[in-house]
């Protein structure tokens, strides 16, 4: 039996991912904006991980680096960690309740931070890491809406 | 690979056509993330109360007749200022021409203070032209497209811009700190003539930022112990997460293919 193909309903996903991304937002809404298309590539990795590994996470971080404009492979590197974290630990976390997974995000999205603010400081730009557990809080909580979304898509496409 | 890519990023320019192509690309999703912006705006407009718009009306037509009142007494102080300076032989201040531009998008990442605006070098637009809003400097054209371009904000970590006190025209640069209110002066040595609430505009030293525009007021300067130079944190005077709607400044003599609005 072929395995179900997701190419339009993850493309669909990233492009959601991206509206919500430059939506403009003013003030401390800047700072604790989540990085939705990380939490987007964490979902489709979790759901299908046999599809979508280190290299689809690595092909969005190339996209979110021209996105983002920062220099290219510095997301890459960000999305491959994270990405391949979440491909560890795919098999047990389909045991796993909401909570659980929304705790992992939290940890994930601050793993990236960590990681991205270490990356900007070989370049000498300094990057405030004040924020970063509400970032982590606001990024679990929209974590619950995107395992949602992207579970109906994959049960819709199925 | 990661590294390899951010070295050749960084160092040379062979990977720009890629962010060219992509800026392209990314476009249309800016245009429809500002659909629910757009649309508050409409709301906002067309909801409200006929007595509101009334009364806002009048208000602005006194503040016009104000404003004009004081554009008089300005046009003769510039005047004035023309005939010293060439008395003084000194060179002729040039006068600014603006564009006006909208902004279509904003950096989504938060540590990057850049916005994109609707116009490129159809209109004349080029690279490190200072653009304005209302209340003072918001930074410069850093890539140039077609129809849109990339401005950086004084306010990123990687910039900086020649400045002056208002009040006695003491020499600094004030440096963006990544955040949008707050920007600091580097070098500020502790017997230096600045206070709380001196104003600062540009210098126009370096030739890139006009002179006379405002940057931003002084609001806070802290001595460490055992520091050489002053800490002194300025508050931007431009709206930078707020602004929509921004001037591109021409000066006179710099190309301009389009003419529109000035």
């Amino acid at each position: 039996m072929n395995p179900v193909n997701y190419i339009i309903p993850v493309i669909f996903s990233l492009m959601v991912a991206v509206f919500l991304q430059l939506m403009p937002s003013t003030g401390s809404w800047l700072l604790w904006k989540p990085n939705f298309l990380l939490l987007m590539v964490i979902a489709w990795i979790l759901y299908i991980p046999n599809q979508y590994g280190i290299g689809f996470a690595s092909v969005v971080g190339l996209f979110a680096d021209a996105l983002f404009r920062t220099p290219l492979g510095h997301y890459v590197l960000v999305f491959a960690l994270c990405g391949a974290i979440a491909y560890l630990l795919s098999r047990w976390l389909t045991y796993f309740s909401m909570f659980h997974r929304a705790f992992l995000v939290f940890v994930l999205v601050i793993f990236g931070e960590l990681v991205g603010a270490a990356l900007f400081s070989i370049w000498d730009i300094p990057k405030n890491l004040s924020h970063l557990h509400i970032l982590g809080f606001t990024s679990a909580i929209t974590w619950v809406l995107v395992d949602r979304f992207v579970a109906r898509i994959q049960l819709h496409h199925r | 690979m990661a590294f390899g890519l951010m070295t050749l990023d960084a160092y040379t320019t062979w990977l720009s056509p890629i962010h060219n192509v992509v800026d392209h690309l990314v476009r249309p999703f800016h245009w429809l993330s500002n659909i629910p912006d757009r649309v508050l705006e409409w709301g906002e407009v067309n909801t409200e109360p006929r007595s509101d718009i009334q009364k806002e009306n009048a208000r602005l037509k006194q503040e016009s007749l104000i404003h004009r009142g004081q554009l008089q007494r300005m046009s003769e102080l510039a005047a004035e200022n023309l005939r010293l300076r060439q008395l003084l032989n000194a060179t002729e201040l040039l006068m600014d021409s603006v564009l006006v531009t909208e902004v279509i998008g904003v950096s989504p990442n938060p540590q990057s203070h850049t916005v994109t605006i609707d116009r490129g070098s159809d209109d004349g637009v080029y690279v490190g032209q200072p653009i304005l809003d209302a209340e003072g400097l918001m930074g410069q054209i850093v890539s140039v497209y077609d129809s849109h371009s990339v401005a950086l904000l004084i306010t990123d970590s990687s910039h900086a811009l020649p400045v002056q006190v208002l009040r006695n025209g003491v020499r600094s640069i004030a440096e963006g700190t990544s955040d949008y209110n707050l920007m600091r002066l580097r070098f500020v040595s502790p017997t230096s003539d600045i206070r709380e609430g001196d104003q600062m505009v540009s210098s126009g030293l370096g030739g890139r930022f006009p002179v006379g525009y405002p940057v931003g007021t002084v609001t806070s300067i802290t001595q460490k112990p055992g520091e050489r130079f002053v800490d002194v944190e300025v508050d931007p005077s431009a709206e930078l997460d707020r602004s929509r709607h921004l001037l591109l400044v021409f000066t006179v003599g710099e190309t301009d293919s389009n003419g529109a609005l000035r």
